[in-house]
């Protein structure tokens, strides 16, 4: 019970926060990221406990492309299936600068009151 | 349901799970899954399928809560990125549900669609008997096989691409990836698969009767647009003549020649009122060509799907 309570804690948040660091991830980084790349360079950046499953990338990625806040290109592969190559237009980078300053007002004003309820 | 212990037994668990949903989203959710997992088991050469597996649940999650997450997602954003419904056609008037065609971009994009099918549908037709017969004839030579090969994999890209453009014309959803040729395999049994899928076969079906199909849009919708322009215009023509062309020895008829069931003169006693009954029925033309643009365009959308993607991936 508990647990499950948790994990729904976790997703809700995850709804919006995904999107964010996926525009972080795709914004940092030189080249074209696919799928999987982009599931591993997010695997190594949490050591532990994954907060969200690498399954749930994908489905945000298509949408953010549907919204242009990134384009992708289809490239064949010797090992499965063909891979999608997404990289972060402009428009996405203007909305992470967004994004990112609603998260850091978020962060701080939640923080004001768990700190505030620990001390 | 027992832990997938093979990545053949996570996508069919991972496919029970879509079980209902769009085929265009599952086979999107199929090929997201088997890139990771291919990829995952690449990454450890140094352990077994069904080890690499076990760890699978843990990091890009089982095959329900996958599909839980495609669910939502897909459902989040057709919400937000769906044309929003023309505002007439809430209202129970039938007549402004009539002209409220006009209204809704996707009827003008459906018109487009009809124009485009023309080119796209020679384009499509050539490409596929072309690379029929040169696959027919390269049979015995050496280059046969990777000649063959090449060709299914672009009228893949194409259907994909024909998707694509379906999707954003009617809203239709459609795969966001080619079919590809599956695991690395001998060229002969690459072959073999691809003649053994129906996909195949029904993919280069629809690139051939694109032509029938786009000569029959194509002329649809030009002889709708010319004629309902041509009755829209009449008006405005008989305008000039009178006050431009006046000093001009015209006669005051205004002539249509060659449109069946028109007369080829309107005479002369009563040119205003008949103009005008041809602005009206050209206006007429026009959103009913508008309606049908929409319709034929959205049925032609289900043909393509029902051709292009594979059910249940």
């Amino acid at each position: 019970m508990d647990d499950s309570l948790a994990r729904k804690f976790q997703k809700d948040l995850n709804s919006g926060l995904v999107a964010l660091v996926l525009l972080g991830v795709l914004d940092s980084s030189s080249e074209d990221l696919y799928g999987y790349e982009i599931a591993k360079r997010l695997q190594r950046a949490n050591q532990g406990e994954a907060l969200f499953k690498e399954g749930t990338i994908y489905p945000v990625l298509r949408a953010l492309a549907a919204q242009g806040l990134l384009t992708s290109r289809v490239v064949p592969s010797y090992s499965g299936p063909p891979r999608r190559y997404y990289r972060i237009t402009d428009e996405g980078r203007s909305m992470l600068r967004q994004w990112s300053d609603i998260w850091r007002q978020t962060r701080g004003f939640v923080d004001r009151f768990i700190e505030g309820t620990d001390a | 349901m027992n832990a997938p212990r093979s990545i053949d037994d996570y996508l069919k668990q991972l496919r029970v799970a879509l079980e209902g949903q769009d085929p265009a989203l599952m086979q999107d959710a199929l090929y997201d899954a088997e890139e990771y997992l291919r990829a995952e088991v690449a990454a450890h050469p140094g352990k077994s399928e069904a080890d690499v597996l076990e760890l699978i649940a843990s990091t890009y999650g089982a095959p329900d809560e996958v599909a839980a997450a495609y669910r939502d997602t897909e459902a989040k954003v057709k919400a937000a990125l769906r044309t929003p419904a023309p505002p007439a056609a809430a209202s129970t008037s039938p007549l402004r549900r009539f002209f409220g065609v006009y209204l809704d971009p996707r009827s003008y994009t459906a018109l487009f669609y009809m124009l485009l099918t023309l080119a796209t549908g020679i384009v499509y037709f050539t490409f596929v008997v072309t690379g029929l017969s040169l696959s027919a004839g390269f049979a015995i030579l050496i280059i046969g096989v990777p000649f063959f090969l090449a060709f299914i994999g672009i009228a893949r890209v194409i259907a994909l691409g024909e998707g694509r453009l379906l999707e954003g014309i009617t809203g239709q959803r459609m795969p966001r990836r080619p079919v590809h040729p599956g695991p690395a395999a001998g060229w002969w049994t690459r072959i073999g698969e691809m003649l053994k899928d129906v996909r195949t076969w029904t993919t280069l079906a629809y690139l051939l009767i694109m032509l029938p199909l786009g000569i029959i849009y194509f002329t649809l919708a030009i002889t709708g647009l010319s004629v309902s322009a041509a009755f829209i215009g009449m008006p405005l023509l008989l305008l000039a003549q009178r006050l431009v062309w006046s000093h001009f020895d015209f006669a005051d008829d205004i002539t249509i020649a060659g449109v069946p069931g028109i007369p080829d003169s309107i005479p002369s006693d009563h040119p205003i009122f008949a103009s005008v009954l041809l602005f009206v029925a050209g206006l007429i033309i026009l959103t009913t060509l508008m309606h049908l643009a929409r319709a034929l365009v959205r049925g032609h959308a289900s043909l393509a799907k029902s051709l292009l993607v594979v059910p249940g991936a």
